[in-house]
């Protein structure tokens, strides 16, 4: 892990608490500090999106879905590296999740190498 | 001052008692009359016969005070006008003969008395009880028209619920009594009179004959009641369905007297009851086809459900190879991720068995449930197609819910229907859209269930059409749900309506009766 890495974590954010603990377990076991979140607006209002490295979060939540959160850092111009995980992506979402920035799309269940692939290089970027 | 009434009562007594004394004095003046009438005559003189003829008819009809007057009277008008010469002996002897005669009459006056006095008693007597018997004459004859009454309401009865009742003597005796209902049930001729066994006996399809001896000949062993369904096959070829109950009645000493008992025409109930069935599959596959098609519609979002616990499954099974792979593995995380693993596949499993479960075509079978963990396990289930269009879904269920008798299956389609319409209107709504379920206890041992959206609303105008079937407000709708739903709860006793929400969103409430209502 990079320097960079260290000082900041890697938030998740998803509903479902089962994802979000395997996924914290999955980080941890890399060495990877992570944070989870129930829901988009949690994790907006957790004031810490400042210091996330890298965000990992589920497209369709109740309230705010994953490319409206993408959207809304966007536009705070918070640039978050972040790696979108969904059970219902198709091709369209992932288009447009990937041209708004986002740097990986993986549709649920996810290899684990290709997620922490993509959490490295986006803590070392 | 006197009362009236008294001075009346005086006054006729007082007339009473001078009419009697006036008989003495009449009577001995028509003895001397008829006397001194002889003696003109040159006839015998025969006052003596006359003045006792007199006394003694004073004492009957007068009593004894003026029959003694009239003695006394006689002894006077024969000394001093018949026989004024005669010796003092001979008027003593005379009226020795008219004080004698007069007490003989007070004697016999006295035993007139008495005698009137008995024959009014008896006749008393035989006024009450003829009094009596006439009210008992009367007493019997309400009875028996009561009885009549009775018999003809108990004939009507019979007639109307195709009941006969009968007693039978074990074997080897015979019928006893024979309703008149059961002639008609067996199909007799009530002039043939009252049928022998066999007769009966042949009366019953052949193939339920060997079960019904085995059923009566074990039940007279046992001395137990008994009852058999059984076909009877009249004249005409007619077949009907009957059923039979037969109660055993026990001497003193325990012996077998007689059965009594009763032969019901249970053709139409059985005809109604396959109807009944026949309606109950024809529901069955509608609501099975209508929870297929639902279901059909959440293939998206159970997918998403089942791969959510695979999803994570697949990244613990990961995360546990990672930690023991490593330089130095760590059992204790990679235990902890296997847990995991567990978890989430016993979690994917569930998912699957309630899949499969509202996929079932299963018969009815109602028990006794708990609605909160009937509503819980449609959530569930029901979750990711509401997450899909970022819906929440709010509960708010009331604790220590007695339970419902009902059919969780059916119960669960209710609210799968309720909620998916509630999912339905809110999908085009900007507003925060949320789903409300709640559950409580209502009036006369009933829950309510209700299930409120944000959405557009019941349809303008058409709001009491929604239950009707084939009405839809859906592109592809086929508008059966409401109706199925609403068809489900009134089987189970329930109820179900809309109501409008103000501002927006409508409301959907259905009642069900709680195991204690369904006791009663």
């Amino acid at each position: 892990m990079s320097p960079r890495s260290e000082s900041k974590f890697v938030a998740i954010v998803d509903d479902d608490d089962s994802v979000r603990d395997t996924l914290q377990g999955l980080l941890k076991s890399v060495g990877f500090p992570s944070q989870v979140f129930d829901s988009a607006e949690q994790f907006l209002g957790s004031g810490h999106h400042r210091e996330t490295a890298c965000l990992i979060t589920d497209i369709r939540m109740p309230g705010m879905s994953g490319l409206e959160l993408q959207a809304r850092l966007n536009a705070e111009h918070c640039k978050i590296p972040t790696i979108f995980i969904t059970a219902h992506g198709d091709e369209e979402m992932r288009f447009q999740a990937l041209r708004a920035g986002a740097v990986e799309f993986l549709p649920k269940p996810f290899d684990d190498e290709i997620l922490v692939e993509s959490v490295r290089a986006a803590l070392d970027r | 001052m006197n009362h009236p009434e008294k001075t009346k009562g005086a006054a006729s007594s007082a007339r009473s008692t001078a009419l009697r004394y006036g008989l003495a004095l009449a009577s001995v003046a028509a003895a001397l009359g008829l006397a001194s009438a002889f003696v003109h005559f040159h006839l015998p003189q025969t006052f003596g016969v006359f003045a006792l003829t007199a006394i003694a008819v004073t004492f009957w009809y007068a009593g004894t005070g003026p029959g003694i007057l009239a003695a006394l009277l006689s002894s006077v008008v024969r000394d001093f006008l018949f026989d004024p010469q005669t010796s003092t002996e001979s008027r003593l002897l005379f009226d020795l003969v008219f004080l004698v005669f007069a007490l003989l009459m007070t004697r016999v006056v006295r035993g007139r008395k008495e005698l009137e006095q008995r024959v009014a008693e008896r006749t008393a007597e035989l006024t009450r009880l003829n009094d009596n018997l006439k009210r008992e004459i009367a007493e019997h004859n309400r009875v028996e028209a009561e009885l009549r009454l009775s018999e003809a309401y108990l004939a009507e009865a019979q007639r109307l619920s195709h009941t006969g009742s009968w007693a039978w003597s074990p074997p080897p005796g015979d019928i006893r009594y024979w309703s008149e209902e059961c002639y008609r049930v067996q199909g007799f001729d009530p002039k043939g009179g009252q049928p022998r066994y066999e007769v009966f006996f042949q009366t019953i399809h052949p193939d339920d004959q060997a079960r019904i001896t085995e059923v009566i000949e074990r039940a007279v062993r046992e001395k137990k009641e008994f009852t058999f369904d059984y076909r009877i096959v009249h004249s005409s070829g007619e077949i009907r369905d009957a059923q039979s109950v037969g109660h055993p009645v026990l001497g003193p000493s325990g012996d077998l007297v007689e059965y009594v008992g009763t032969i019901i025409d249970v053709t139409e109930r059985r005809q109604a009851e396959k109807e009944r069935e026949r309606l109950r599959e024809a529901q069955a596959d509608l609501a099975h086809a209508s929870r297929m098609t639902t279901m059909g519609e959440l293939t998206a979002s159970l997918a998403h459900e089942v791969n959510q616990p695979i999803a994570a499954a697949v990244t613990g099974a990961s995360t546990c190879v990672r930690w023991l792979t490593r330089d130095n593995p760590d059992i204790v995380e990679a235990r902890e991720a296997a847990l995991g693993v567990v978890r989430n596949g016993k979690r994917a499993a569930d998912i699957i068995n309630r899949i499969r479960s509202l996929s079932r075509k299963g018969d009815s079978r109602r028990q006794p449930v708990y609605i909160n963990e009937v509503i819980l396990e449609i959530i569930a289930l029901l979750q990711s197609e509401a997450k899909r269009y970022s819906i929440s879904i709010r509960t708010d269920l009331a604790e220590d819910l007695p339970k419902v008798m009902a059919d969780s299956l059916q119960v669960q389609q209710v609210m799968m229907n309720l909620i998916m319409n509630g999912i339905d209107a809110m999908k085009d709504v900007d507003q925060p859209r949320e789903i409300s379920i709640r559950s409580q206890s209502a009036e006369d041992q009933q829950l309510t269930i209700s299930v409120s959206d944000t959405g557009v609303g019941l349809p303008p105008q058409q709001a009491d059409k929604i239950f009707d079937a084939f009405f839809t407000t859906k592109p592809h709708g086929i508008g059966l749900g409401l109706r199925i739903s609403r068809t489900i709860i009134e089987s189970h006793g329930g109820r179900l309506w809309a109501t409008q929400n103000s501002p927006r969103g409508a409301s959907f409430y259905f009642t069900l009766p709680t195991t204690l209502a369904s006791a009663e």
